[in-house]
């Protein structure tokens, strides 16, 4: 950043607009609407549109949190209720909340660790390279209802993969892992990861190979073994992707709807509820919608600390 | 490569604006109707009885009329649209809901039209049968008519007991001993599924409360003189919850809590399951896809009353859905004229015939259920002749208040994994409905 | 890039990433075999190959669907979208990454916690706003949504993808005189295609695979989405596979296609500018 600001004050239509005299409007080249104004109007129109599609809709929501309200007619102010009903006597929010916090720590582990060590096996083929991974690519570019009603069929217990292994003479595997109270999370987990872990493999890969070849070369000179290579060049070459994608999975995975919805609707008896379909439960089947805006509120709130903890490590120094 | 991309992105961007700059001329627009007609919007799901529904009830309205157009939209999530649509003050002039439950909660927010005037008006007292009228009663003002009159019986794959000497069962011991011994002969006892709706575990609670502690106790629960944690309750849901355990729907309650309709009842056609405890609205399914004549199965069905206690026959009435007017319909009377039409004897005994779509609790001539499947219509008079003697239990989807419909229908899945006792079960469900009796939210029960 | 020695142990590389291949790919012949089957056929053969092929399943869709409709729909609403966002989030990024406003981390910061809000928080109040304005059931009202849903994930890509390039081109332009729109259309937009394509393709994507919006903000026929068509045959009270899995195919292919066309151009728009903050 600091670069940008020397590089703009050396140049000279920037250090002095003005000379440009021959100009109807002087004003525009004027240093201080080139350095503080001009800027903000290229940022101002995807803004205003976000502040009125997301934000000013939000502000609302968050007065409703504050109230009764059933969604529609009126809506009677009751303070912080709702907060207090969510975190001290819901037992089903504490549940779902367990549950985001659950699949939060899968997503940061699994899919990175998939995506990585797959990226490493990877990167170093040549034959067929592009051909494996288009294939692992296909997945992410699937509507994801299609991928949930295809694992839906996938994962039945009669008319699934697991009912196909039995025709075979593989036992065991006709299970219904949606159907019980123990699977049903893990086996949403692994139908979203099933669409998402190749392109964070694409994402690796790709910044794996922008890594210069000479580090490579002079930890080969040093004696490095491969995982040594891959701890002390690799991971610290790809750092700043591995990092945004960690926030984005943190901010993300408490946001989760549609798997879940598609899949199990939250269920069986609850062992799958996660914050955003009780959300919806909440405003659109039980009519509280002010309740359900309190929800809402709540998973901001998180998934918004855990934006600052990545900010706050990147001013750090943690990026490059 | 960056000039194949130069060529193609334009391309795009043209090819999109010419489409959407046709589209508008091509496609029929919804807001301009016939001049010196005036326009009523209607809604109607999107499942395979739709089109004949719009054909027979809305078309035939319009072709009649010469100052009213009713203008027929189907909507996919049509129950889910309804809400943010009436919030904003727009939606459809017909306003179609699940429910009684959710007719109060529309009218208390003051988005329903009151239609009692009407109602005299246009002779609905007449009619419809006065228990499920009564139903549309918020606070004593009518604001909704019934919809699809509703009952659930034991369907049973009557080629498999045949083939197996079973008799369908008259009492719930003969229901439990018969499920063993179905099970010990290798078969599915029941079909059954709700991994697409969670609410039809609502269908659990209705038919084992209902048959086992009796019609009687429940009107009384729901009158709130008894509780609903009365032994007779708990020991209904502890025999579900034994039957349930012991896998006889779909192998076990994992197996059931992942099937959906679909499986169900293909499960049921093929033999693979002998029974299915299901309602009167899989008429048209039953005759359409799951037992036709060119059905490879080759099996066929029948029906008997769900078993009781006691042996006696008795159905559990309901309805499915209803229709409200618009608090904002610029033409109310209009959309009561076309109500009135569409819940005629006539129109709802085409209904039923030509469309296998359940009528309205509207009075209807035996000699207007013509074309119906025998034992389909065997079904009908049945149930209506029981249901004229007082002689009926209550759907939850009727006649429980909301939230306690709710916890009926999502907590059950929690005694079936064994997170929850019977006794936990209907202390919850007691409490929400205390709750709710308190708050008078309570539906009107017609009295016995 | 990586330099390996033998090919000595490749084969276990290989053995490894194809299983995965199959593990990505399987399902989705599996579909493919499912949209062949008859009704009964798919009951008691799930998995395997069709032993009839049935073609008419995807006639049947085609028609049940209404896919001519739904597909022109989705078409637009993905390109519009795309085209919005690319303009929009396209000058933001260029700013941020080249403008330094003064409080562009705040920016950031808003923009990250804008991307945490759950739809379901705001979507009343969105609704009535829509409604006074007109923009209910209409293309506009789902588009500019669609933008402004889209446009936080693609500013940051965009801006990284920015930030990665070297500045020398710009430089020239301004000693030349250019001020900073013409900088912007002229040298900045032209070396930016690849990281064009990439966003276009991920928030396309989005769009093609929406519905959750477009059922509420909709409600004629005749503006809904693919994905409308392909949700009620999931929501029919009696599913049919056969038919439903035709409608999937149906609804992928015209994504599959586009993404093998420019897969290449995709993974150069990430290999150059990679995601970081």
């Amino acid at each position: 950043m600091n670069e940008t600001d020397e590089l703009q004050t050396t140049s000279p239509t920037a250090a002095d607009g003005t000379t440009v005299t021959q100009h109807k409007r002087p004003w525009l080249h004027s240093r201080r609407f080139r350095r503080q104004i001009m800027p903000w109007l290229f940022i101002a129109p995807i803004t205003l549109l976000h502040l009125v599609v997301v934000v000013g809709p939000s502000v609302v929501g968050m007065y409703y949190s504050l109230t009764e309200w059933s969604g529609i007619g009126k809506a009677e102010f009751v303070g912080l209720d709702n907060f207090r009903e969510l975190f001290f006597e819901d037992r089903n929010f504490l549940l779902a909340l367990r549950h985001n916090l659950m699949w939060l720590a899968f997503f940061l582990t699994v899919p990175f660790v998939m995506a990585l060590a797959v990226a490493t096996l990877l990167a170093q083929v040549r034959v067929g390279s592009m051909t494996i991974r288009t294939a692992f690519f296909i997945p992410y570019v699937l509507p994801s209802v299609v991928v949930a009603s295809i694992w839906r069929m996938l994962l039945d217990p009669r008319l699934g993969f697991g009912a196909a292994l039995e025709d075979w003479g593989i036992k065991g595997l006709a299970y219904p892992y949606l159907g019980d109270k123990n699977t049903a999370l893990a086996a949403i987990a692994f139908v979203d990861n099933w669409h998402w872990w190749g392109f964070l493999m694409i994402l690796f890969l790709t910044a794996m190979q922008s890594i210069p070849s000479d580090l490579y070369d002079a930890a080969k000179i040093d004696g490095a073994n491969r995982w040594q290579e891959f701890l002390h060049v690799t991971l610290p070459g790809i750092r700043p992707t591995v990092f945004f994608m960690l926030m984005m999975t943190a901010i993300w995975s408490f946001l989760v709807f549609d798997y879940v919805w598609i899949l199990t609707h939250g269920g069986p008896a609850g062992s799958s509820e996660m914050l955003a379909t009780y959300l919806y439960k909440q405003a659109f089947q039980r009519f509280e919608a002010g309740y359900g805006a309190a929800i809402g509120i709540t998973m901001s709130a998180i998934a918004g600390i855990m934006a600052t903890i990545f900010v706050f490590f990147r001013r750090r120094g943690w990026d490059v | 490569m960056h000039t194949t991309l130069k060529r193609l992105i334009p391309l795009l961007l043209v090819l999109g604006l010419l489409v959407s700059a046709c589209a508008p001329v091509a496609g029929p627009q919804s807001g301009e109707g016939e001049p010196g007609k005036v326009q009523i919007t209607f809604w109607q799901g999107t499942s395979e009885s739709a089109d004949c529904i719009i054909d027979v009830a809305v078309n035939s309205f319009n072709e009649q009329s010469d100052t009213i157009e009713v203008v027929a939209e189907k909507k996919a999530n049509m129950m889910d649209a309804v809400r943010p649509a009436l919030a904003a003050g727009a939606g459809p002039d017909i306003v179609p809901t699940h429910g009684p439950s959710f007719v109060a909660e529309f009218a208390l927010a003051d988005q329903l039209m009151p239609l009692d005037d009407l109602a005299d008006q246009f002779g609905w007292e007449e009619m419809f049968v006065p228990w499920a009228l009564n139903l549309g009663r918020v606070q004593g003002t009518l604001y909704s008519l019934p919809q699809e009159l509703e009952t659930m019986v034991l369907f049973y794959n009557r080629t498999v007991f045949e083939e197996n000497g079973w008799e369908p069962p008259t009492t719930m011991d003969e229901l439990e001993a018969l499920s063993a011994q179905i099970q010990e002969a290798g078969i599915i006892p029941f079909a059954g599924g709700a991994a697409d709706a969670i609410d039809n575990n609502e269908f659990f609670f209705t038919e084992f409360v209902n048959k086992i502690a009796g019609p009687e106790k429940v009107y009384q629960a729901l009158k709130g003189e008894i509780s609903w944690t009365d032994p007779d309750f708990v020991t209904a849901i502890e025999t579900l919850n034994r039957m349930f355990q012991a896998g006889y729907w779909m192998g076990s309650p994992e197996n059931f809590l992942v099937t959906d309709f679909s499986i169900a009842r293909a499960a049921f056609a093929t033999g693979e399951a002998a029974m299915t405890m299901e309602g009167t609205w899989i008429y048209d399914s039953l005759v359409g896809e799951m037992f036709t004549e060119d059905s490879e199965h080759g099996n066929d069905w029948d029906w008997v009353p769900m078993p009781s206690l006691t042996g006696d026959p008795m159905f559990n009435i309901g309805t499915g859905s209803t229709q409200s007017i618009n608090r904002n319909s610029e033409h109310p009377e209009a959309a009561a004229e076309f109500l009135t039409h569409y819940n005629s004897a006539e129109i709802q005994s085409r209904l039923l015939v030509e469309c296998q779509y359940a009528t309205a609790p509207i009075r209807l001539d035996p000699a207007q259920l013509e074309g119906v499947e025998p034992r389909m219509a065997h079904l009908l008079s049945e149930f209506a002749k029981a249901s004229d003697e007082g002689n009926y239990g209550y759907t939850t989807w009727s006649f429980f208040p909301p939230k306690t419909n709710q916890v009926i229908y999502e907590e059950i899945e929690k005694v079936w994994v064994g997170d929850m006792t019977p006794e936990e079960y209907m202390a919850a469900v007691d409490e929400a409905f205390q709750e709710e009796l308190a708050a008078g939210e309570t539906l009107v029960i017609p009295d016995r | 890039m990586f330099k390996r020695k033998g090919k000595s142990n490749l084969i276990l590389n290989y053995v490894i990433l194809l299983l995965l291949v199959c593990l990505a790919l399987g399902p989705i012949l599996v579909l493919f075999f499912n949209s062949l089957k008859s009704f009964n056929d798919l009951g008691t053969n799930p998995i395997g190959l069709p032993r009839v092929v049935q073609i008419e399943n995807y006639v049947n869709a085609w028609v049940q669907g209404e896919f001519a409709t739904t597909l022109t729909n989705s078409l637009i609403y993905v390109v519009f979208t795309v085209a919005g966002v690319l303009v929009l989030g396209g000058m933001a990024a260029y700013s941020l990454a080249r403008l330094d406003p003064p409080g562009d981390n705040l920016y950031l910061v808003y923009m990250l916690t804008l991307s945490t809000i759950p739809f379901w928080l705001y979507v009343i109040p969105l609704f009535i706003m829509w409604r006074s304005l007109g923009l209910l059931d209409t293309r506009a009202g789902l588009i500019i949504m669609y933008i402004a849903f889209n446009s936080p994930f693609a500013i940051f890509l965009l801006r990284s993808f920015l930030m990665s390039l070297s500045r020398d081109f710009e430089d020239a332009a301004r000693v030349d005189g250019a001020n900073e729109w013409q900088v912007m259309t002229r040298v900045v937009i032209p070396i930016m295609w690849p990281a064009f394509l990439t966003v276009g393709l991920v928030v396309g994507l989005g769009v093609w695979s929406e519905f959750q919006a477009a059922l509420i903000f909709l409600q004629r026929d005749e503006l809904m989405p693919v994905t409308t068509s392909y949700y009620n045959f999931t929501q029919r009270f009696g599913r049919d596979w056969s038919l439903t899995s035709a409608g999937a195919v149906m609804m992928i292919a015209p994504v599959l296609m586009l993404f093998l066309a420019l897969q290449r151009q995709f993974v150069t728009g990430l290999t150059q500018g990679g995601i970081k903050l």
